[in-house]
């Protein structure tokens, strides 16, 4: 919960060229009717809510003392959240951490099943993540294949995409060692090529273009413009505006779980910036008292 | 945001074909998405069982070495210094298959358990039919056991070359063929116990913390290193029930096709109780995790 909450990690002068999708916007393919996510989460600590609220607090204080034993609290992830998407839309998804992107777009994706509410859907949503599954005993090739068999793929099909997965990932023979040994970039670098193996009909981007140095950023930019042309509906979940803008045609903006707003990209973007400003605004305020 | 209200969103994503997400699919549809990720489920149970002994100098060895050593502390133990396997010709024969079998039975709960639990990174990241991650477990596991069996085998031959008094000669007998069968039996039994230990540990973590308990205990009751028969002669009733229930039944037709113990017969009785137990834990414990599936990864 620091000023990276805003960070920039994509210069705006390298989406030059990335224009939100112009297409005809079509039917639906995704509703999100009134969806609740609840999460169990065990043991005394809260962790992934970012609430500030006093409310909070005091509710920390006092699960610090009760929560040895029997400490289960629900952390409600997302709250009442509703809205249509259509074919051709990109939308991007913004909040500061903890706001319940993330889940959402799980929820969404069928990967977490709604506490409350539904999410009805067209075809097969494929969540482009950088935790695909990952086994840090085995060899890049087996990785290879466990996640593109994971994400649906034939054998056949993994196999025919295994030279352009590595390349794509720039791991050379590394490829043949068990991926404990590779470096952090590289680990991150192949599940991005693993997951971007498969074109879905809507796709999910959760952070995805955090990945690598500017030369691979500017490679999965290329990728992911790709799938984007291919898939129906597109969401981004980024904490980079300049990536939203470049991308998105609408955005939802996410706080505490709850839908603030929705609506064209300008327009939310703007309300976004401002209050993330006024946030830190009264965030260093109270640090000089 | 928009006022809409569930029955008009409702209206909308059904005149546009959607379908809703996140709900437990019919059983016939869980059942072909199962088949249809067959390979995932091959790929993910034998790279599991490889990566599983990668950390050390012997590797793979280990696979065979670790049942061997544990089976080797019990037979000296029980054995030969308690003495705990009177009427049975070949001690460490019995002991062996003893341990082996009821280690392929004990990871299968205790992976179980953790098939969820332990793989929440991977649920939330990916979706397939959660089934996939219990029957993986047992998969593995008997991937491992494969090299192990062919070792307990050999080992077993060798012990009773011996012409010790404790340890009787045991023959190559076409009855080994017969052991795979048994182990497939045993083999379905344990999925449907992983399914249904995925599901409560799934639930209630804490679970997880009272299997070693219960598995000792399911040790001594199952005759893993001691002939119950033997030991519950004054009981009959309770040796009985013991004896049927399904930990000592695999036990007892796995020794009937690999020993020659006069007290272990080969029965169509034994091998009638295997196969109702199979398919029972198998099917029940299958339906039983299938009635879950839409909570998996919540929580």
């Amino acid at each position: 919960m620091t000023d990276a909450e805003l960070d920039f990690e994509v210069d705006p002068e390298d989406l030059e060229g990335w224009a939100p999708a112009t297409r005809e916007i079509g039917g639906p393919s995704l509703v999100v009717d009134h969806l609740d996510i609840t999460y169990r989460v065990f043991g005394g600590k809260k962790l992934g809510t970012s609430d500030e609220s006093s409310g909070r607090r005091l509710q920390r204080v006092v699960g610090r003392r009760s929560g040895h034993v029997g400490a289960v609290q629900q952390v409600r992830a997302v709250r009442d959240v509703t809205f249509v998407a259509h074919h051709g839309e990109s939308i991007g998804i913004v909040g500061i951490n903890g706001s319940g992107k993330s889940t959402l777009l799980r929820a969404v994706a069928g990967l977490i099943p709604p506490t409350k509410g539904s999410v009805y859907v067209a075809g097969e949503p494929s969540l482009l993540g950088v935790n695909a599954v990952l086994m840090g005993d085995l060899t890049g090739e087996r990785n290879i294949m466990i996640g593109g068999l994971a994400l649906g793929l034939s054998r056949s099909e993994v196999q025919q995409r295994m030279d352009d997965i590595v390349e794509f990932a720039g791991i050379g023979d590394f490829v043949y060692l068990p991926m404990k040994a590779y470096s952090s970039g590289m680990g991150a670098r192949l599940r991005f090529a693993i997951s971007t193996a498969a074109t879905p009909d809507i796709l999910m981007i959760d952070e995805a273009l955090a990945t690598g140095d500017a030369s691979f950023r500017e490679k999965s930019k290329a990728r992911i413009d790709e799938i984007r042309q291919g898939a129906g509906t597109v969401f981004l979940v980024s904490h980079s505006l300049a990536t939203v803008q470049a991308i998105c045609s609408r955005v939802l903006w996410l706080h505490q779980g709850r839908l603030v707003m929705d609506g064209p990209t300008e327009e939310v973007c703007a309300s976004y910036k401002e209050f993330v400003q006024s946030l830190r605004k009264s965030r260093s305020l109270a640090k000089k008292k | 945001m928009s006022e809409q209200s569930s029955e008009a969103l409702r209206q909308i994503a059904v005149s546009a074909g959607l379908a809703p997400m996140g709900v437990r699919p019919p059983l016939g549809q869980y059942l072909r998405d199962l088949w249809s990720r067959r390979a995932f489920l091959w790929e993910l149970s034998s790279s599991k069982a490889y990566a599983r002994n990668r950390n050390s100098y012997l590797g793979q060895a280990w696979s065979v070495l670790t049942p061997l050593l544990s089976a080797a502390v019990y037979i000296i133990i029980f054995g030969i210094v308690l003495n705990t396997t009177r009427g049975v010709e070949n001690a460490i024969g019995f002991i062996l298959v003893g341990t082996f079998m009821f280690r392929f039975f004990e990871h299968a709960v205790s992976g179980g358990g953790k098939a969820i639990r332990g793989n929440t990174s991977l649920v939330r990241a990916v979706r397939f039919p959660r089934a996939v991650l219990p029957i993986s477990v047992v998969l593995s596991e008997l991937v491992t056991l494969g090299p192990a069996l062919v070792v307990m085998l050999v080992v077993t031959y060798l012990s009773g070359l011996g012409e010790f008094p404790k340890f009787a000669y045991v023959p190559v007998s076409w009855r080994w063929l017969l052991l795979p069968l048994a182990i497939m039996l045993l083999a379905f039994f344990n999925v449907g116990c992983a399914f249904i230990m995925a599901r409560w540990v799934a639930r209630a973590p804490d679970i997880q913390n009272l299997i070693g308990f219960v598995m000792r205990f399911v040790m001594y009751a199952s005759g893993v290193i001691f002939s119950i028969d033997h030991y519950f002669k004054d009981h009959p009733g309770v040796g009985w029930v013991l004896q049927r229930q399904p930990v000592a039944v695999y036990l007892e037709l796995t020794r009937a096709c690999v020993l020659h113990e006069p007290t272990i017969p080969l029965t169509w009785q034994t091998w009638a109780w295997g196969v109702g137990w199979a398919a029972l834990f198998a099917i029940g414990g299958f339906l039983y995790f299938w009635r879950g599936e839409e909570r998996y990864g919540r929580d």
